[in-house]
């Protein structure tokens, strides 16, 4: 595929309250000290619809907003890519089912939609811009990459890349163990102007990397959209580098990356 | 943009399993719907509800898959030749150059609900058997489908609600011209399930009598599901067939659930893909609609129709043959769309009796034979999520 220019990163997760002040934990000269995580209401919302967004949208848009910080918002496409969708949703509607007589809320109900994030995305920044959510299991990072690559490549311009996924509730925990939330953003568009270069090939069945540090690869293997992180971690030692994610189906997604 | 041809697609519904049955209810407005009988569903409305998806059974490689998400995957790539179509595909081109680029919108919840009324009584556990990766996550349906046909290129679910299998043939478009792959199964699949009906029940959108799209007393949907594919090449001396010549996709950016007033998104997308086909409005035969029969949604789409296609458009609304099949409306649309070009007929609007002086359309109940060039389809999903395709009669 063509290369393209990584122009800007939104990150947050346990211990990792955004990119610019994860730097040195990425770059492994400082340690991941705890778990904490605050996901801030959605700035960008009017009041009325803030107040019905979810952890989800919060935790997508927080991201995305930090991606797109001094840029024009009202133009680029979008690509939302989340393993699981909204947990929680799906847990108080499925349990609402079992009721004799089930009551699904219908703000609920909307924002189960796997496009949730997409939608708000839209409405927040009044763009008209195409915007699509998809989902690659356990590989989906790799799979939103080849997305937003692919729209960066046939349709120009930039292409806003969310990667997220919230913990599991409790019903769900021991069939789909993700103890935190986690997201990253990409702004992606041309080469000219941007601080890295991504060469992205899809591959063969081959082994994806490991993070640095015991801590930020246990983060790694706990979150479907913290298998980001290696890449991270080769943005933030400021080097060039190669990285390996894993694609669906057992492929995997190279990426060479360059300052 | 460089047409991509459709060599082998099929589609199974409510109107029909197989396109020739489709094809057939499609022409003469046969309605598929019928009262709702879902063991689990305890609502007064019609649905559109495929027989036999109970019936199939997912075995080997593929029984972790067990869902009715699946099952009626199944049951459609069992028909039509379709699977022999991919396996001819993955052998000339290679199992990793072909792409599985499906839509769905809730995927295989339905085990997800049953699992919950099967939960320990005592300590909330759902059952041992249950199989999240395989049956409710999102990408379940295009493993599935890669699983089943051994495929290995480019994968991945689009799922941005009625949308979805829509914006696919974009993706596969995208895909092909960035080198990733040579050939890509396109489409998607939505299964009626507690969620969607108690959902649309419950924002007051689902009508308690057959849906009418386009109809004066039009009263909202009925919910249906279905599963259509579809294998998209290069045209070449061995790849022919009707034409994807042009795609649209936009963002309302107006609300989550509610389209905008004026369909301001939905023409820019049908106006987008006028411009990649290079055709004007007056080229297109006619307009296969989203028309959901919900009051607000109808009335949006045809002043979307009216702004980027001028007064009083050939439009139909099929969704009395099937229901809303959600996640699988865009595949349903474009099935039928192939089926009006290869047949020779713009459909009847299946279920309307009067249509709504306020819609500025020419929307008919009766089929009307004559031979049919290009047809845009439409596909508008929650979230203002907007897609359009132009499909072309093969030159």
């Amino acid at each position: 595929m063509n290369t393209i220019g990584l122009h800007a990163v939104g990150l947050l997760g346990p211990g990792l309250g955004d990119f610019e002040t994860a730097r040195a934990i990425l770059a492994g000269t400082a340690p991941l000290a705890g778990d904490a995580i605050n996901i801030p209401p959605v700035r960008l919302l009017p009041a009325n619809e803030r107040r019905r967004t979810t952890t989800t949208i919060r935790l997508a848009l927080k991201v995305a907003e930090e991606a797109t910080t001094d840029s024009d918002r009202s133009q680029l496409r979008s690509v939302f890519a989340s393993s699981s969708g909204d947990m929680d949703i799906i847990d108080r509607i499925c349990d609402a089912l079992t009721q004799p007589e089930p009551v699904v809320s219908p703000v609920q109900f909307h924002n189960s939609v796997h496009n949730a994030a997409a939608g708000n995305w839209s409405i927040a920044t009044r763009n008209p811009a195409p915007a699509t959510a998809v989902s690659g299991y356990n590989a989906t990072v790799a799979a939103g990459l080849l997305e937003a690559a692919t729209l960066q490549q046939c349709e120009g311009g930039e292409v806003l890349l969310t990667c997220y996924d919230v913990p599991s509730m409790d019903t769900f925990i021991r069939v789909r163990p993700i103890p935190h939330a986690f997201a990253v953003a990409l702004r992606l568009g041309p080469v000219e102007g941007a601080p890295w270069r991504l060469q992205m090939d899809l591959g063969g069945a081959a082994v994806a990397d490991r993070c640095a540090t015991d801590e930020l690869e246990a983060l790694r293997a706990s979150n479907p959209a913290a298998r980001a992180l290696p890449l991270l971690e080769q943005l933030a030692r400021g080097t060039a580098g190669h990285v390996t994610l894993d694609a669906p189906l057992g492929r995997s997604l190279s990426i060479r990356i360059e300052p | 943009m460089d047409p991509l041809v459709i060599t082998a697609h099929t589609l199974t519904s409510a109107a029909g399993t197989g396109i020739a049955a489709n094809a057939e209810a499609l022409r003469n407005g046969t309605s598929g719907l019928r009262a709702c009988d879902l063991e689990s569903v305890n609502l007064d409305t019609y649905v559109g509800r495929v027989p036999g998806v109970e019936a199939i059974a997912l075995e080997g490689a593929l029984a972790p898959f067990q869902c009715r998400n699946n099952q009626l995957a199944e049951l459609g790539l069992r028909q039509d030749g379709f699977a022999e179509a991919v396996a001819a595909a993955a052998d000339r081109y290679g199992a990793d150059r072909v792409a599985v680029l499906l839509g769905t919108s809730t995927s295989g919840i339905a085990a997800t609900e049953a699992a919950y009324h099967r939960r320990d009584p005592q300590t909330g556990a759902l059952p041992p058997d249950y199989d999240y990766q395989h049956t409710q996550n999102m990408f379940s349906l295009a493993d599935f489908v890669a699983t089943r046909f051994g495929l290995s290129g480019p994968a991945m679910v689009v799922s941005t609600a009625c949308s979805s299998s829509a914006k696919v043939f974009a993706d596969a478009r995208r895909y092909i011209a960035a080198g990733l792959c040579d050939a890509a199964v396109v489409g998607g699949v939505d299964s009626l399930c507690g969620m969607t009906l108690y959902g649309f029940n419950a924002l007051q959108l689902v009508a308690a009598q057959p849906c009418t799209p386009l109809d004066r007393d039009r009263a909202g949907i009925s919910i249906g599901e279905a599963a259509g594919f579809f294998l998209l090449e290069r045209p070449s001396a061995d790849a022919r067939g009707p034409l994807l010549t042009g795609y649209g996709e936009s963002s309302d950016a107006h609300h989550m659930s509610a389209p905008h007033p004026e369909g301001l998104g939905a023409a820019a997308a049908l106006q987008q893909t006028l411009e990649r086909a290079g055709r004007r409005g007056g080229e297109i035969d006619y307009v296969l609609m989203h028309a959901t029969a919900t009051p607000a949604n109808d009335g949006s789409e045809a002043r979307a129709l009216v702004r980027s296609l001028g007064p009083t458009p050939r439009a139909v609304g099929s969704k009395g043959l099937t229901g809303h099949t959600l996640g699988a409306a865009g595949a349903v649309g474009v099935a039928q769309a192939l089926a009006s070009l290869a047949g020779g007929f713009v459909p009847p609007t299946a279920g309307l009796h009067t249509l709504d002086p306020e819609l500025d359309l020419d929307a008919r109940a009766e089929a009307e034979p004559r031979p049919v060039q290009r047809v845009l389809v439409n596909a508008f999903g929650f979230g203002g999520n907007n897609c359009s395709l132009l499909l072309e009669a093969p030159q």
